[in-house]
């Protein structure tokens, strides 16, 4: 049969996600139309796109460093790139309550959803469609544990120390944020939280004030009593603009959101950002048709979104199990249980970069540094620490 | 050229004897009936070959009913056009209709009534379906409404057809779908050259004057959004068959635009 991908065979993981940009969306036409076929104009691809319901667009297998392996789906929603907009919520999630219906119909056992998948669905699993055997994750756990590394990491490579930082979160009160928060908030001088949901800045506040945490919150970032030297910046943004008045001019910032468009502008040229919550796999990843660097475009190998990431732990691990579900839960002991499901089988932080280019060099022979609990560890030591009785990767 | 049954063509539309002046749009809709009751006379005349196959009584009376009810259709649209003042004409040997009618009549001679169905039921019928949908949300009053009962009629059609072409699959699966696979090269691949934004290879020679399709707007529609909803339409329809999605995802994706 013509079609360059065979039919469903049994899956462990299925990943839900979409497109962030027209270019990626364009790339994945091209891909399914054949190298033989011009690729379509660029305003074919916007006529089109948003009329093909979800489905899977290739296999993924995923391979760990012990031999393990998994094999799974990539379904896109389909998601227009320019339609992540409130106005569009309700078509949005009828995509992916589709893209959930062809993976439960596939029989994947786990599924991942990434981007604005997860977004949509983490305040509210009940819209996810009846199923027997498959369950889901939002994936926020790891992504959580990627970012929370991605500050350590950025704050070692910057002579930073992170104790005496003004940690910033802005969409502190989502899932992701709040994770961070819990995580990184004891390891820092003072935390402010940002979030447009007044009600649940209180109540994090308070949770992390509990514990003795220094912690300021507004909604608005520029009302802050000092400057931030730190940002996660958890939210979605149309301008980076949005963040700056109150932050140190070298500010380390974590860009966490979906999609990724934070960039040091002319008007903070000395900031520091960085991509935050993306792993790497280190065994083997595989996609069929070749999607490499279509489907993950970064600028290093086999560089994946840790919330897709965490569903393809989950089944390396044969554990098919709602890890991350719902808003609120993450914490520094889940993200450490995630990060070390993840690390056995080889899937680590992924070496840091921006819209600019990488940070840091990377060598296919997995030469490169993670910080680890404000220490950089060689990848053999991390191995070493994975290989050992009780991992500990956090740092939190 | 075939020869056609006059009875299946000859659909008369003139004008009323009173009729003045056009109302707004009605040029553009006298194009969308045209192309419409192309449609419905070209799904009679697919019928009336059908039957011809049919060894069980039964199915030889289905198909003849069913090319029945697609003249119905086209005596419909042509009232409609009637209903706005206009006089709509068909053309079953325009260009892209012809090829599709060739195609159906491969499957006859090759006496394939499964293959047949495929391109009626699957192919023609999600086109004309999603298209009718599309129309009837925005077209006015009675044009409107026939739009959208006729595309109600339809997709009946199309859940018999699937019955039956269900039941096929599970005989062989990946014989039926390469069979779908090889009507699909031929028979969407005419569909997609007629649902292209323009029609950059010349007239369809259904349309009286120049392309409707840039004038579509006028009537909030566009030629995009009928591909849209066409492709759509046909996506599902192949996975309410069973066919796996990525599969057919690529053969959309690989047609010309």
């Amino acid at each position: 049969m013509g079609g360059s991908v065979a039919g469903v065979t049994e899956v462990d993981f299925a990943l839900i996600g979409h497109q962030e940009s027209w270019r990626a969306a364009a790339d994945v036409l091209a891909v399914l139309r054949g190298p033989e076929r011009t690729p379509l104009p660029d305003d074919e691809i916007r006529d089109i796109l948003p009329w093909l319901p979800p489905r899977a667009v290739c296999h993924v297998a995923i391979e760990s460093l012990g031999g393990a392996r998994a094999r799974g789906l990539y379904i896109d929603s389909f998601i227009a790139p320019d339609r992540l907009a409130d106005a569009y919520v309700r078509d949005n999630i009828a995509r992916v309550r589709a893209a959930a219906a062809y993976a439960i119909k596939a029989g994947a056992k786990i599924v991942s959803l990434g981007g604005f998948s997860s977004i949509l669905i983490e305040g509210n699993f009940d819209q996810l469609p009846q199923r027997r055997d498959t369950v889901f994750t939002t994936g926020n756990t790891l992504t959580v544990g990627f970012i929370v590394q991605g500050v350590r990491k950025m704050c070692a490579m910057e002579g930073r120390d992170l104790r005496r930082s003004t940690l910033l979160i802005v969409g502190a009160t989502g899932d992701i944020g709040s994770g961070c928060a819990r995580c990184l908030a004891r390891d820092v001088r003072r935390v402010q939280l940002s979030a447009r949901n007044v009600e649940r800045l209180r109540r994090l506040a308070a949770e992390l004030e509990a514990e003795g945490v220094e912690v300021e919150m507004a909604t608005d970032p520029q009302r802050f009593s000092s400057e931030a030297d730190v940002v996660i910046c958890a939210a979605s943004l149309a301008s980076p603009s949005l963040l700056l008045g109150r932050l140190a001019p070298e500010a380390i910032i974590c860009d966490a959101g979906y999609p990724k468009n934070l960039a040091p502008g002319t008007e903070m040229p000395r900031a520091k950002v960085f991509f935050g919550g993306l792993g790497q796999v280190m065994g083997g990843l595989t996609f069929t048709p070749d999607f490499h660097g279509v489907l993950n475009r970064h600028p290093f190998p086999d560089v994946v979104h840790g919330c897709l990431l965490e569903g393809m732990a989950l089944a390396l691990e044969h554990r098919f199990e709602p890890f991350s579900q719902g808003r609120g839960f993450i914490t520094p002991e889940r993200v450490e249980e995630m990060e070390t499901i993840a690390a056995r089988h080889g899937i680590y932080l992924a070496p840091l970069y921006n819209a600019e280019g990488p940070l840091e060099s990377f060598s296919s022979t997995g030469d490169f540094a993670l910080a680890v609990g404000g220490t950089n560890l060689g990848h053999t030591e991390m191995m070493r620490r994975i290989a050992g009785a009780s991992p500990r990767l956090s740092g939190s | 050229m075939e020869t056609v049954p006059e009875s299946l063509t000859d659909l008369k539309c003139a004008l009323p004897a009173a009729f003045t002046s056009l109302s707004p749009g009605a040029l553009i809709w006298q194009d969308v009936l045209a192309q419409a009751m192309t449609g419905e006379l070209l799904a009679a005349m697919n019928y009336t070959s059908l039957a011809d196959i049919c060894d069980n009584p039964a199915e030889e009376a289905d198909a003849l009913e069913h090319a029945q009810g697609e003249r119905g259709h086209a005596a419909a649209f042509a009232a409609e056009g009637r209903r706005i003042g206009v006089s709509v004409t068909n053309n079953v040997d325009a260009r892209h209709w012809k090829r599709l009618r060739q195609a159906f009549l491969r499957c006859i001679a090759a006496r394939d009534f499964i293959a047949c169905l495929i391109v009626q039921e699957i192919m023609l019928e999600s086109f004309a379906v999603a298209s009718y949908a599309r129309v009837g949300k925005v077209a006015p009053g009675s044009l409107g409404k026939t739009f959208a009962a006729i595309a109600a009629e339809e997709e009946e059609h199309i859940e018999h057809a699937m019955e039956i072409l269900r039941a096929e699959r599970a005989l062989d699966e990946q014989s039926f779908d390469d069979k779908v696979y090889q009507l699909h090269l031929e028979v969407m691949t005419t569909l997609a050259e007629m649902l292209a934004k323009d029609c950059s290879h010349g007239h369809c020679e259904v349309c009286h004057g120049s392309c409707v399709k840039p004038a579509l707007p006028d009537v909030r529609l566009s030629a995009a959004e009928l591909r849209g909803a066409s492709l759509h339409q046909y996506l599902k329809t192949l996975d309410k068959l069973g066919l796996p999605g990525e599969v057919t995802l690529t053969w959309v994706a690989q047609l010309p635009v």
